[in-house]
């Protein structure tokens, strides 16, 4: 016998498995494909939800960041004053603290086109918009920023004029929406453009990440808020996305245990295969103990059966799934790497490992039932 | 020198509520390098006698003994340690596991014992049975006395001290069957073994050394 020979038959349990199975190749294949199926839902419903958990964290992403800092109820000013700002710049440290006056207007087209958008001033701009055109907002002293929508309605492009206030500001860039509530119909100008209003409306202050939006939250409502006292009104939306994220986990639970299901079917599929197979094997599995072949070398055998059953089931679905994977990243994130990453290449690795454990419980049976026949019994087929 | 033996073995079968005894007291014994046919009608106990015989079953009353020993109250894991050291089996329809090759087939119970390969004792065995060049033929490219003499080399693998023939000539012709009781006969010396063998074969009995008759569970 050749090496490879040698070194295999090292482990009679599964060679003869392996043997057994090639037997009938009809019985077993269809047998894999029912696990197959059940790894695939399993491992691509949690793919599935993984994907649409990710897309929903990078729309809410930018609004999680953000904390809103606006005039409380028991403020002496109906705005956030000068000294505030600065105590809140002192407080959040590192993180751009963006003061805002905000108000209406109604802009005009040439050809007599109106649309009604929100005014807000702002002096560092680039901390809250991201320019699709025109020139970095860093700076924004003279001139205007407008969102696409609003200027794609009104005809406005980069450099043409409107007017607020009696005053003409040059459009120096379009924005996107920051994707935000109300977001969309917006002029961006200097904060020196509302100094009609003594106080600022609101204070942006943009963290890293939802964990620091919140640190920052907490910060600020010990340093100004003291007891029941209102000073400062602040919002963050990181606990939105909590909810969010809670919600998903459910979600993905949820299908997780519809794929279950079919991987419970498929293990009942194999429960019946190897006892079927036992059975009609009833004689030889009697020969085998007839000639001394121990019980647990009886039962070894046929659990690696099984075990060959979920294994090979288990990486033509975890292959099967990475597919469907790219396919629901592709559709849903547009980007069909991201199936790579951990969170959803952990659901390939469940499902392998729910087939092989399946495939063992549904093994477990049929392999102690024909360990424990009588010989004598057994041998009467 | 007795390898193995019954001492008043009572068997009893227990059917619907009705007790059946297959074998009714039954005194036997054989030595090695003899070949002892146990003939007798159907439905004689014969086969229940070989199953005490190669400790397959035990009996309800009386004693099991082996090289001796007294195995009677073995355990079944005890009894099967016994049977893969001790004792080969030759069956009526062979029982060859098809997806094993003729010298895979011949190893099989020593197959779990990795520590020690018999490989070379398996070759040597078929070689001496006459299937030299069978060695990688499955047993549905065999014939039927090429099958029964690979079962004869696996019933050898261990080096017993008792092989047990249920019927060996039973699906074998004439001619294939004579040639597989030369076999034996050959086997039984140079391996110095006992062999017990059920038969309704006259033939059989024609090289048997000794001949016991089973008739409603009792020897005559």
């Amino acid at each position: 016998m050749s090496r490879i020979t040698d070194l295999v038959w090292r482990f009679p349990s599964v060679v003869m498995a392996w043997r057994n199975l090639g037997r009938n190749r009809v019985r077993t294949a269809l047998a894999t494909l029912g696990i197959v199926i059940g790894v695939v839902a399993i491992a691509s419903l949690g793919i599935a939800g993984v994907a649409l958990q990710q897309q929903a964290t990078t729309d809410l992403g930018s609004l999680a960041n953000e904390v809103t800092v606006s005039s409380g109820t028991d403020s002496d000013t109906d705005g956030v004053t000068d000294e505030q700002v600065d105590a809140i710049r002192s407080v959040v440290a590192d993180a751009p603290v963006v003061p805002e006056k905000t108000n209406s207007t109604t802009l005009s087209s040439r050809d007599g086109e109106e649309a009604f958008v929100s005014v807000t001033g702002v002096t560092n701009a680039d901390a809250l918009y991201t320019v699709s055109a025109g020139d970095s907002p860093e700076r924004l002293r003279s001139g205007a920023l407008l969102t696409n929508e609003t200027a794609r309605r009104l005809g406005i492009e980069l450099g043409d004029p409107v007017s607020y206030d009696g005053r003409l500001y040059r459009v120096r860039g379009i924005v996107e929406s920051d994707g935000g509530f109300g977001g969309g119909r917006e002029l961006v100008l200097p904060i020196a453009a509302l100094n009609d209003q003594d106080y600022y409306d609101s204070v942006t202050i943009v963290a890293a990440n939802g964990d620091e939006a919140q640190d920052i939250v907490s910060t600020l409502e010990s340093r100004f808020n003291e007891g029941d006292d209102e000073e400062i009104s602040i919002t963050n939306f990181a606990s939105v996305q909590e909810n969010v994220n809670s919600f998903f986990d459910t979600l993905n639970l949820a299908l997780l245990g519809i794929g279950a299901i079919s991987l419970v079917v498929a293990s009942v599929a194999i429960l019946n295969v190897m006892l079927m197979s036992t059975i009609e094997r009833r004689g030889e599995i009697g020969v085998l103990r007839a000639v001394g072949i121990r019980r647990g070398e009886v039962l070894r055998m046929i659990l690696a059966e099984a075990a060959f059953l979920g294994v090979i089931g288990g990486v033509v679905g975890a292959a099967a799934s990475l597919g469907t994977g790219l396919v629901i990243f592709e559709v849903l994130a547009g980007d069909p790497t991201l199936v790579f990453e951990w969170a959803s290449l952990q659901y390939l690795g469940y499902g392998f490992g729910f087939a092989v454990t399946a495939s063992l419980l549904s093994g477990l049976y049929p392999a102690w039932k024909a360990a424990n026949d009588l010989p004598v019994e057994a041998l009467r087929g | 020198m007795t390898v193995v033996a019954l001492e008043n073995a009572v068997k009893r079968y227990h059917t619907g509520g009705e007790v059946i005894e297959a074998l009714a007291g039954v005194d036997f014994h054989a030595e090695r390098g003899e070949m002892v046919t146990v003939i007798g009608p159907s439905g004689s106990g014969k086969s229940t006698m070989l199953n005490l015989v190669g400790l397959l079953d035990t009996p309800s009353e009386g004693v099991v003994r082996l090289d001796g020993r007294d195995v009677t109250d073995f355990s079944e894991d005890e009894l099967t340690e016994e049977r893969r050291s001790e004792i080969g089996f030759v069956f009526q329809s062979f029982h060859l596991l098809p997806m094993l090759t003729a010298s895979e087939n011949v190893e099989l119970p020593s197959m779990w014992d990795t520590a020690r390969d018999r490989s070379d004792r398996a070759v040597d065995l078929l070689r001496r049975v006459g299937l030299g060049d069978r060695l990688e033929h499955t047993p549905e490219e065999l014939s039927g006395g090429q099958k029964q003499r690979v079962a004869i080399a696996r019933a050898l693998i261990n080096e017993p001290d008792i092989l047990l023939a249920d019927e060996p000539t039973g699906n074998l012709d004439q001619d294939t069957g004579r040639t597989i009781l030369d076999e034996l006969t050959r086997l039984k010396q140079d391996e110095n073994i006992a062999i017990v063998a059920v038969t309704h074969d006259e033939q059989l009995v024609e090289y048997a050394d000794r001949e016991v008759r089973l008739v409603d569970g009792v020897l005559q």
